[in-house]
């Protein structure tokens, strides 16, 4: 069960506030709250907590600069809020260094979840050794030396397919937005390849998932990108 | 030129030829006589600058025979003496002929020059006019007037709509002239004469010139109305997508504050709260597809088509559907074998389809009963079906079940949804260029089919990329 010190919650709304901060109290020994933005960034400063849950929609600042700004000077894990759907807003979240999102409404079960999924990446990120292999499941990967073992035989990838899980793997629990996966596997210059990028992920998921059509390790953001689910 | 002036004219040549005459004649005797038709031959060049071909031929006609009678041998006759007089007389003629034709024809293109010049220049200020009015209605009124002006016509409209309507034809007082651009008809050009008035030779030319400016000043009108309403439209659609948007945040922000405060009344153990808490879901949702249906009625939904693998959006589709199956079996078999199946859609919208048409054949399947999604690619498209063993639909309900808030009489009294999935799904299919239609399932049952354009993907390019 992971468990924080301290998880900071930025909403303007009163009701909505009290029914997160009673259910983050199963996670975390002190919850502090703000009403708005420019609190909710003096007290990320002041208090340093564990984790942060931001609601996009504050009277004062737009949601997204303030997640902007505490991006700037910190790296725990930010759960945003929002009303907005849009796949395009999500994609400006994770792109703005949210770690995670729960649409408006949302059952505060959910929002539990996810906090409790960000409190575990946190630390097993942390904890993540550069050299030994990462194992999940039947899968065994040692990035340093590019080896992949499925049920201890060897699974030959291409250099893209490799840089595309290596990307995976290190944000594991995160979603990449296409934009950040496509910066981190072909970097900028590239142009046309990014519409490979769904083909690369459909070659790679039949080569490590147990049923590639239900993929249980790459799992697909639809309209966002895509996150790799190991540590569950 | 007046009839007065040209009299005038005539009188003042004619006594000019009798005064030359009156000073030559006493000298007559001392003149070498070669050097006396030079004088005439100027009177005559002279008369034809002034007053013209006839002029210049009766003022050579009268030299003719002035020097003849009284510059010649015998004087005071038209007999002549000798073949040189004769032959002298008739060079001159003919130079006098001959160089008031050629004045003449110069005196012809020179007006004609300055009428082109005129033409042009009323032509430079209609285009002038026409580009330069503030609004697309003035252009129109003062190339009207240009053009009256130009033709002096009694009045000059320039009118959408065809010729015939107008009823003139016939009248010799009035000029219709039909107006085209590009081939294609906008409007007509009434000029109406004071009398009926016969056009110069190259006239015509001129006429079609104006003709052509109407045109264009007419269709610029027109597009200028275009250009106004498209931009009304575009307002309106804003002001649509604003109203749109801010009613699903402020509708969708009191049902999260509701549901949190239902989330934590089950906590304290009130029973009614997780009845609250569905219900809220189900308003969101249908706020959401009200506002889909909407907005993909009016053309105004985003859509981006790239290329995409079918196992990939099966795949999320099934997985989002995975827990509404409650004791029903979902299943998309993949043959792992088989290359992947490609397409050019929109993947969150698709998933969308799909995940509509999965929750619908799970509504009507058994407990226990399972429901499969399959794909195959068809020639230029890409098939995605979802299969059943429900009860199927009767035949006269095919069309209508993609008919928005319609519920087949064999539904539920109350499946909790507003009848909305399939109209959604038909209108996204064919947003993106597809389709989904129903085929009754072989044994028994229903196929949705989703229809997508395919994409085949060059193995090639993917090394290099």
């Amino acid at each position: 069960m992971p468990h924080a010190g301290c998880i900071l919650v930025i909403d303007d709304e009163p009701h909505l506030r009290r029914a997160i901060r009673n259910a983050l109290r199963e996670v975390a020994d002190r919850v502090v709250e703000a009403g708005t933005g420019a609190e909710g960034i003096d007290l990320a400063a002041a208090e340093q907590p564990d984790l942060v849950v931001l609601d996009l929609g504050l009277p004062d600042v737009n949601g997204l600069d303030v997640c902007r700004e505490i991006r700037r000077w910190a790296t725990m894990p930010i759960v945003v809020l929002s009303a907005r759907h849009g796949e395009h807003d999500k994609v400006q979240l994770l792109e703005g260094g949210a770690d995670d999102y729960v649409t408006k409404p949302f059952s505060t079960v959910e929002l539990l979840a996810r906090v409790k999924a960000q409190l575990r990446r946190a630390r097993a990120q942390r904890a993540i050794p550069a050299d030994t292999p990462y194992v999940v499941g039947p899968l065994s990967m040692d990035l340093v030396r590019r080896v992949l073992l499925r049920d201890g035989t060897a699974v030959h990838l291409t250099p893209i397919e490799w840089n595309i899980l290596r990307a995976l793997v290190l944000a594991s629990g995160r979603t990449l937005t296409h934009q950040q996966l496509f910066d981190a596997v072909w970097g900028r210059a590239y142009g046309n390849a990014q519409q490979y990028l769904r083909v690369h992920i459909t070659n790679l998921r039949r080569k490590i998932e147990p049923e590639p059509s239900a993929p249980r390790y790459i799992v697909t953001e639809p309209g966002v990108g895509y996150r790799f689910e190991g540590a569950a | 030129m007046t009839p007065r002036s040209t009299l005038l004219r005539w009188l003042l040549w004619v006594g000019m030829l009798v005064a030359v005459t009156a000073a030559l004649v006493p000298a007559r005797d001392v003149t070498e006589q070669m050097y006396v038709p030079l004088p005439y031959l100027l009177l005559v060049l002279g008369g034809s600058v002034s007053g013209g071909r006839r002029l210049g031929y009766t003022l050579a006609a009268a030299s003719f025979f002035v020097i003849n009678y009284y510059f010649q041998a015998p004087y005071d006759s038209i007999w002549v003496g000798k073949l040189l007089d004769f032959v002298t007389l008739a060079a001159f003629l003919l130079t006098a002929v001959v160089a008031t034709q050629l004045l003449d024809r110069a005196r012809v293109d020179r007006d004609k020059a300055v009428r082109r010049a005129d033409e042009v220049d009323a032509l430079s200020r209609l285009g002038s006019e026409s580009l330069s009015a503030a609004r697309a209605g003035d252009a129109v009124l003062g190339v009207a007037e240009m053009i009256r002006a130009s033709l002096g016509a009694a009045s000059c409209d320039i009118v959408p709509g065809a010729p015939d309507a107008h009823g003139l034809r016939g009248d010799p007082r009035v000029m219709v002239q039909p107006l085209e651009v590009h081939g294609h008809a906008v409007g007509t050009m009434v000029v109406r004469f004071v009398s009926p008035r016969p056009f110069r030779e190259g006239e015509r030319t001129f006429i079609d010139a104006l003709t052509h400016y109407a045109a264009l000043a007419l269709e610029r009108e027109r597009l200028a109305a275009e250009v106004e309403r498209a931009e009304s439209l575009r307002q309106g659609e804003r002001m649509r997508e604003f109203v749109l948007a801010s009613v699903s945040h402020d509708l969708r922000t009191p049902l999260a504050s509701i549901k949190a405060l239902a989330q934590e009344e089950q906590r304290t153990g009130t029973s009614r709260a997780a009845d609250i808490e569905q219900h809220v879901d189900r308003l969101a949702r249908l706020v959401a597809e009200l506002l889909d249906l909407s907005r993909l009625r009016a053309r105004s939904f985003p859509l981006a088509p790239e290329l995409n693998a079918a196992e990939d959006v099966i795949g999320a589709a099934v997985r989002q559907c995975t827990s509404l199956a409650e004791g029903k079996h979902l299943a998309a078999p993949l043959d792992s074998e088989a290359p992947p199946l490609y397409g050019t859609f929109d993947y969150v919208q698709t998933l969308r389809i799909l995940v509509n048409l999965i929750e619908n054949a799970l509504r009507y399947t058994p407990l226990d009963g399972s429901v499969e999604v399959q794909a195959r690619r068809e020639g230029s498209e890409l098939v995605i079906a979802v299969l059943d063993r429900g009860p199927g639909i009767a035949e006269s309900e095919r069309e209508r079940v993609f008919d928005a808030f319609y519920r087949p009489g064999s539904a539920a009294p109350d499946q909790g949804r507003a009848g909305l999935g399939l109209a959604i799904a038909r209108s996204l299919a064919e947003a993106q260029g597809g389709s989904v239609r129903f085929v009754p399932r072989e044994g028994g049952g229903s196929v949705f089919e989703v229809r997508l354009p395919a994409a085949d993907v060059d193995a090639a390019q993917l090394e290099e990329s």
